[in-house]
């Protein structure tokens, strides 16, 4: 029984990985054509959004902020979010949007949703490294002193992110107001994302709070990852876990409820 | 096998509701070529979209045990900004078929030449209908789900889909929705008429054909 349902488990996994990467040229070819440099266009959002900023914030902060780069430290708290305001915003009516591929059994709503943050989370990857390996090379951007736990902190940040997603996607086909509150609301969390700031500058009250937010731990974790010794972070890698977790979980579910009513042309 | 048991939709707008179908009851064996009868907005396309798992059913299950075509029709199972070619690659992809193989019989099967190079949105009602039926007749199933579409076609169309579905692939599963009597009698061996939300069995097709033309 074990060995019968464990080969289920395989032929679904197949027809997973198959139907998402499917999905995936799919979704690239109609966002950005074959004309010049095709998909790389992923990544240039990105790169452009953190790269204005960050040059605005030098212009007019100076090279150094308490003792790090200005540069480094916008590009370091924009790419992230920047991934989690694309993906949120690709995730809204994307089942209806995308309503006649369901013709095709083998494609359910949540591969809509996982093949268009994977675009996100590679394009903003790449940006990211492209970016900082330019930098670097102009002695602008930190080497990452401890590359392991940077990673894991743009890990729980996007699986966080990718969580919401899997809430706001059934919650905008179930009712057109959530549509119009999202991006007022992502526009309000840029404060809480901890974008613009470091734990350690802030207030010990208001820190204790400020703990209680995802973003800002996965972002604490990041820079940790990479200044190092260089500057004091706070986190708790369990925040972003727990709270990807609760997001999941209530998500799934009513996508399985929307998945119900769903109305196909 | 196909088994529909104890079938009910219904469409929910704001406090209203609607029930579609209500209690639809029927198995589909293996060779049989079903009628789909019913007038405009009785439910035979939601039947079909139900058989073929695009939408959900407020209640009851469809069992499928053998492998169905996905519901051939007008719309669905295209994206109308991307080209014939880059529609068949994606179903390749999705079916897990040789794209060779598929670009092949579509090339031969829906004679569209160039055209399979243009976005599927510039695409006639007609054309549509042979790309659906090409890709759905490259990847073979035991049971073809087709709403209406066959209809549309010309008459060199309707010559190939003759000969590839009804000569070809005679041990086939069909179930057909369609207004044409004449198309049923000829083709089908049992109906189902829907009317009022009920779905009646008849496997004397001409009694169906009778019953719905009294409606």
């Amino acid at each position: 029984m074990s060995k019968f349902s464990l080969a289920r488990l395989r032929d679904g996994w197949g027809t997973q990985t198959r139907v998402i990467h499917a999905l995936m040229i799919r979704e690239l070819i109609t966002r950005f054509g074959r004309e010049n440099i095709g998909f790389l266009w992923i990544m240039v959002e990105p790169l452009l959004f953190a790269g204005i900023v960050a040059t605005l914030w030098r212009v007019s902060k100076g090279p150094e902020e308490h003792g790090i780069s200005v540069i480094a430290f916008v590009i370091s708290g924009y790419i992230p979010i920047t991934l989690f305001r694309h993906g949120i915003s690709r995730s809204q009516a994307v089942f209806t949007a995308n309503g006649s591929l369901l013709y095709h059994r083998q494609i359910k709503i949540i591969d809509f949703l996982l093949s268009r943050f994977i675009i996100e989370f590679l394009g903003s990857s790449m940006a990211y490294i492209f970016i900082a390996s330019i930098l670097i090379v102009f002695d602008t951007f930190p080497i990452p002193s401890d590359i392991g736990l940077f990673m894991s902190g743009f890990l729980l940040y996007s699986i966080f992110s990718f969580s919401v997603c899997l809430v706001i996607a059934p919650l905008s086909e179930i009712s057109e107001t959530v549509e119009k509150f999202v991006p007022v609301t992502t526009y309000i969390m840029i404060p809480f994302s901890g974008l613009f700031y470091m734990l350690s500058w802030v207030h010990p009250t208001l820190r204790e709070y400020m703990l209680f937010s995802p973003f800002i731990n996965g972002m604490e974790m990041m820079r940790k990852g990479l200044w190092g010794d260089q500057i004091t972070a706070y986190y708790n890698p369990w925040n972003p876990i727990i709270f990807s977790m609760i997001f999941a979980v209530f998500g799934l579910a009513l996508c399985r409820h929307v998945r119900r009513t769903l109305t196909i042309e | 096998m196909i088994i529909c048991k104890d079938l009910c939709k219904s469409y929910k707008h704001g406090l209203k509701s609607k029930r579609v179908l209500d209690n639809v009851n029927f198995t589909v064996e293996p060779g049989d070529r079903i009628a789909l009868l019913g007038r405009n907005g009785a439910g035979k396309s939601t039947l079909i979209k139900l058989i073929g798992g695009v939408e959900m059913p407020t209640s009851g299950k469809v069992i499928r045990n053998m492998t169905l075509s996905w519901p051939l029709g007008f719309a669905g199972g295209f994206q109308g900004s991307l080209t014939g070619y880059d529609n068949a690659r994606f179903i390749a992809r999705i079916y897990q078929r040789k794209y060779s193989d598929i670009r092949a019989f579509i090339e031969e099967f829906t004679e569209l030449g160039n055209q399979l190079k243009m976005p599927v949105k510039t695409y006639s009602s007609g054309m549509r209908a042979r790309l659906a039926f090409g890709l759905s007749l490259a990847i073979e199933f035991d049971c073809y789900l087709i709403d209406e579409v066959i209809m549309v076609g010309d008459q060199n169309f309707n010559r190939k889909c003759h000969h590839e579905l009804l000569e070809r692939r005679q041990s086939r599963s069909m179930i057909l929705a369609s207004h044409s009597t004449e198309l049923i009698q000829q083709v089908c061996n049992r109906a189902i008429l829907v009317h009022n939300g009920q779905a009646t069995e008849y496997d004397d097709v001409n009694q169906a054909v009778h019953d719905y033309s009294n409606l």
